[in-house]
């Protein structure tokens, strides 16, 4: 691997979140806040901008950047991205212990939006808008930001972007891949302006738009309020979140097709097809559910469609505590975790083109048991999904099952904390999907703080494997996955 | 500039690097989602899986909006038939590589009455180069300007020259010839040297002059070689096909070789004076048996590098008077230092005339025409003669105030067919057809050569 390239690279990174961090840092000036947090954000810049120099002092020897170069280097920057990004929780006192930080940090920057912090209003206002800020820095990527940014690149480039985008297959919207990040950044950017526009039009404060912007943009679900998007009891901003954690959920290429007028072809998108069609199942039952246990019609469906929005998209607001719904209702939510978002958006989860063809290549299974000589091509959108695809989607089940049963076991052991076998299955889910909330004491209202060190060290794990989508994370333990001999094979290129 | 590449075999993947390389906005097409994935992981280019000649996936390469296609595929009629839905959905110009010797009478009909613009026989324009080396051996390789007034012509400099340990400057006032030095290959480092330069032995470096000039200075230095007159041909494909034609209607003894017996049946009806030997060529008794050390000069053109490779070794060691060894891998560097001395790749060829088209598109105001465009030593140097347009800003101007980029040399200037060799004093006027030679930088028009 050529290490002395990814830790320049790395080092570029880091540099940039320093750059990053003057944000907040002015706010704790102008806001006037406690000197300690002033000199918490100064220390982290400082902290890390040292770090990333030393990094970039690396001077690569060659310019190869092949795969596992682009894998090891997104996992390295997400790591450290969040190692770094937790100094200021943890200087400025508002969340004392590091690993705590550093758990927030991760759930930040994979927009997961589990939070450790009981009490959230009486933080300063620097500290709630670093944490929303690094959803949305995570949500569309800072490797894709730095792609945005630099003003030349080459082929191999494109490895990076393939390890940190999630979905089965990435592509470009234009020839250029500086010219693609840019046109997703101003997407992003643009959607991101507007909601925060009509968010502070429902009257909601500008501090609070911002924030609340940055979370439903990157699918977060970091709140300033302790009773997330319920705190504002407004319907109006409820409907507008809504619609937006729906927008983002969807692929950013539809986008793309829209602005450049080619509408037919953003229409016929299948997985956008799949998306809506199982929102509107999920919102159906929900609603349906509510309505016969004694709740008003409109309610119901206003409830419903926010939630159900919220968990697929992976965002994790609520607007409700789902813990006191019927099994039967949170079991849907239960579900509507796994499926996650679109590929190609700000969300998590297992994303719905890849459900897509599970499904169909089960059904062809099937029908194969059924008829041994048939022969059958699982088909996207009217095109045939390549069997190389198929057989890495369903690999990828296999293996972030695995990771995910693993996570159970290792959870499991806080039972002495009292921890449910749903609870601990459901916080395992929710990391893993980059949701948020799950269900019991880690419910809308409840949080992690009770979990146990172990525990938030696999979960921090369990959420940049579930953002990174498994691969990059393994990378940084290929020593202990891939046999030296191939390791020395692959090496020699 | 928007350019989409169907096919990415050997050429439209070399063109695909090349113009990725520039800079340029490239969409990539094969049929094969394997090589567009390679394609599209090692250029920073958009790639489409899928037939370049349907005009659905025309469309979603943005054929319309789109200034040039190059069509690459392995067939010709794919070719034509693209370029043939490119240009009706909108491409400024389009580009198709045609093969078939069948189809090469046809280029007037294609290029008029279908619209194609260029078509490119890239073994057609191999033949071609090696027959001009071929009638002047001396050189490495040559390539010809303004209607062959100017050549460039490579040498490698040999052991014990009195080239060796000589500046630049010294060459002429030695030599007393008007010949000009204007690019120097050391290992895998490529110069423009100044006048202090100081030449080693095993360079190669590519010198400028009219024909006689050039063949006088090889006299002097003492690496002029005797007119060629028997050809071993090595390989009776395409290109062997149109090299044995274009070298015997030149009275000169050829022995073309083929294994296939079809294939010589073939051969031998469609040439005359040649003869055709059906017969493994890479097999050292058969080349002994054919009396190779009383040959003039060997073309390894089979379909393997490989043995082209080892045929062009055991030429040499025979001492032949010129070797040429075709290559299509001509990305690997270790050529140069086995000793072969003029290596031909038919991509590089066809992408020198691909870059021509390339360059002449790009738009500006008095713009100054291209007319050829060489890529020497290996695709890291370019000599390009431009026609200097009339009532241009710099027109009228001396060399000296003028602020000319560093990494270009103005070669020669031919001016009512009389080459100059500049000075400082020396100013462009229009009609003029100036020779740069660049390292590294690219050149679009005469405007890019000031600072």
């Amino acid at each position: 691997m050529n290490y002395k390239k990814i830790f320049n690279q790395l080092g570029i990174i880091l540099l940039i979140e320093a750059v990053l961090m003057i944000i907040p840092f002015v706010m704790s000036i102008c806001y006037r806040e406690n000197i300690r947090v002033v000199i918490a954000f100064a220390i982290s810049m400082a902290a890390v901008s040292i770090v990333g120099a030393l990094f970039k002092l690396n001077k690569p020897e060659r310019e190869s950047f092949y795969a596992k170069d682009g894998y090891f280097l997104v996992a390295l920057t997400w790591v450290l991205m969040s190692g770094f990004g937790a100094l200021p929780f943890c200087l400025s006192g508002a969340i004392p212990n590091y690993i705590d930080a550093f758990f927030e940090t991760v759930s930040g920057f994979t927009t997961t939006g589990s939070t450790i912090l009981t009490e959230i209003e009486h933080l300063p206002k620097s500290i709630l808008f670093w944490r929303a800020f690094t959803h949305f820095i995570g949500g569309m990527g800072i490797l894709v930001f730095v792609i945005a940014i630099i003003p030349k690149t080459e082929g191999s480039v494109m490895h990076v972007m393939r390890a940190e985008s999630p979905g089965p297959v990435v592509g470009k919207l234009v020839s250029k891949l500086t010219a693609s990040a840019r046109i997703l950044y101003a997407m992003y950017c643009a959607m991101t302006f507007a909601l925060v526009i009509l968010l502070r039009v429902g009257g909601m404060p500008w501090f609070d738009s911002v924030t609340n912007a940055f979370a439903t943009a990157g699918t977060g679900g970091f709140c300033a309020l302790n009773n997330s998007i319920e705190g504002y009891g407004s319907a109006y901003i409820e409907i507008v979140i809504t619609v937006f954690m729906l927008l983002f959920g969807i692929n950013f290429n539809v986008y793309y097709l829209l602005t450049r007028g080619r509408i037919k072809e953003a229409l016929k998108d299948e997985e956008v097809h799949w998306y809506l069609g199982i929102i509107a199942v999920a919102v159906t039952i929900i609603t349906v559910d509510l309505t016969l246990t004694k709740h008003h019609f409109l309610d119901s469906l206003r409830t419903a469609f926010f939630q159900v929005a919220s968990i697929i998209s992976t965002t994790g607001f609520s607007s409700t505590d789902f813990e006191k719904w019927s099994t039967l209702s949170k079991a849907t939510l239960f579900l509507l975790m796994f499926i996650g978002s679109c590929a190609g958006s700000t969300g998590g989860g297992l994303k719905v083109s890849r459900i897509t063809v599970l499904v169909k290549s089960g059904l062809r299974s099937v029908k194969k048991a059924f008829n041994p000589r048939s022969i059958e091509t699982v088909k996207l959108q009217g095109k045939p999904v390549d069997e190389a695809v198929v057989q890495s989607i369903t690999a990828y089940l296999a293996i972030y099952m695995v990771v995910m049963a693993a996570s159970v076991f290792v959870i499991s052991i806080d039972t002495w904390k009292g921890n449910t076998l749903l609870e601990t299955i459901g916080s395992v889910v929710t990391c893993m999907n980059n949701v948020g909330p799950a269900f019991g004491n880690i419910g809308p209202t409840g949080n992690f703080s009770e979990f146990s060190v172990l525990s938030k060290i696999v979960l921090s794990f369990d959420m940049l494997a579930g953002r990174l989508e498994l691969i990059p994370m393994f990378m940084l333990f290929t020593k202990y996955i891939i046999p030296k001999k191939e390791r020395s094979i692959s090496n020699m290129k | 500039m928007y350019i989409i590449i169907v096919g990415q075999g050997k050429l439209g993947s070399t063109l695909t690097a090349q113009l990725a390389k520039e800079g340029h906005d490239i969409v990539a097409i094969d049929i094969k989602s394997s090589v567009i994935t390679n394609i599209v992981d090692t250029y920073d280019v958009m790639g489409i899986c899928g037939n370049g000649a349907t005009v659905e996936i025309l469309e979603e390469a943005g054929a319309k909006k789109a200034k040039l296609l190059i069509a690459a595929t392995a067939s010709d009629e794919l070719n034509i038939l693209c370029c043939t839905f490119a240009k009706n959905l909108g491409t400024v110009h389009t580009i198709a590589r045609v093969r078939n010797p069948d189809y090469s009478k046809q280029r007037d009909f294609l290029m008029k009455k279908i619209g194609i613009n260029t078509i490119v026989n890239p073994e057609f324009e191999t033949a071609n180069e090696i027959a001009r080396i071929i009638r002047f051996p001396s050189a490495a390789s040559v390539d010809s300007f303004s209607s062959g007034r100017l050549e460039i012509a490579k040498i490698v400099i040999p052991e014990g020259n009195p080239l060796h340990n000589m500046p630049v400057f010294e060459v002429r006032k030695k030599f007393k010839q008007k010949v000009l030095i204007c690019a120097v290959q050391r290992q895998n480092s490529v110069t423009i040297p100044s006048g202090d330069f100081v030449l080693q032995q095993k360079d190669s470096i590519s010198i400028t002059g009219s024909r006689n000039e050039i063949t006088a200075f090889m006299r002097a230095i003492g690496i002029y070689k005797k007119k060629i007159r028997n050809v071993m041909i090595v390989g009776g494909g395409r290109i062997g096909l149109y090299l044995a034609k274009l070298l015997s209607e030149t009275d000169r003894n050829i022995k073309l070789i083929d294994s296939d017996e079809e294939r010589c049946h073939q051969l031998t009806s469609a040439l005359s004076d040649v003869t055709v030997i059906c017969g493994d060529g890479t097999d050292q008794n058969l080349l002994d048996e054919l009396n190779l050390a009383n040959q003039d000069a060997l073309v390894a053109l089979t379909g393997i590098d490989e043995e082209n490779i080892i045929v062009s070794l055991y030429a040499y060691s025979k001492y032949l008077n010129k070797v040429i060894t075709k290559v299509d891998r001509h990305s690997y560097s270790i050529l140069t230092d086995l000793g072969l001395e003029t290596v031909i790749s038919p991509q590089l060829i066809a992408s020198s005339i691909v870059t021509r088209d390339v360059r002449a598109l790009q738009n500006s105001a008095d713009k100054s025409e291209i007319h050829a465009l060489y890529k020497l030593v290996g695709g890291n140097v370019e000599a390009i003669e431009f026609s200097v347009p009339y009532d241009a800003s710099y027109e009228n101007i001396p060399f000296k105030q003028l602020e000319i980029l560093p990494d270009l040399l103005i070669v020669a200037i031919i001016r009512n067919g009389k080459i100059i060799f500049p000075d400082g004093d020396t100013a462009m006027v229009g009609g003029d057809r100036v020779i740069v030679v660049t390292a590294g930088r690219i050149l679009d028009d005469l405007h890019d050569i000031f600072a």
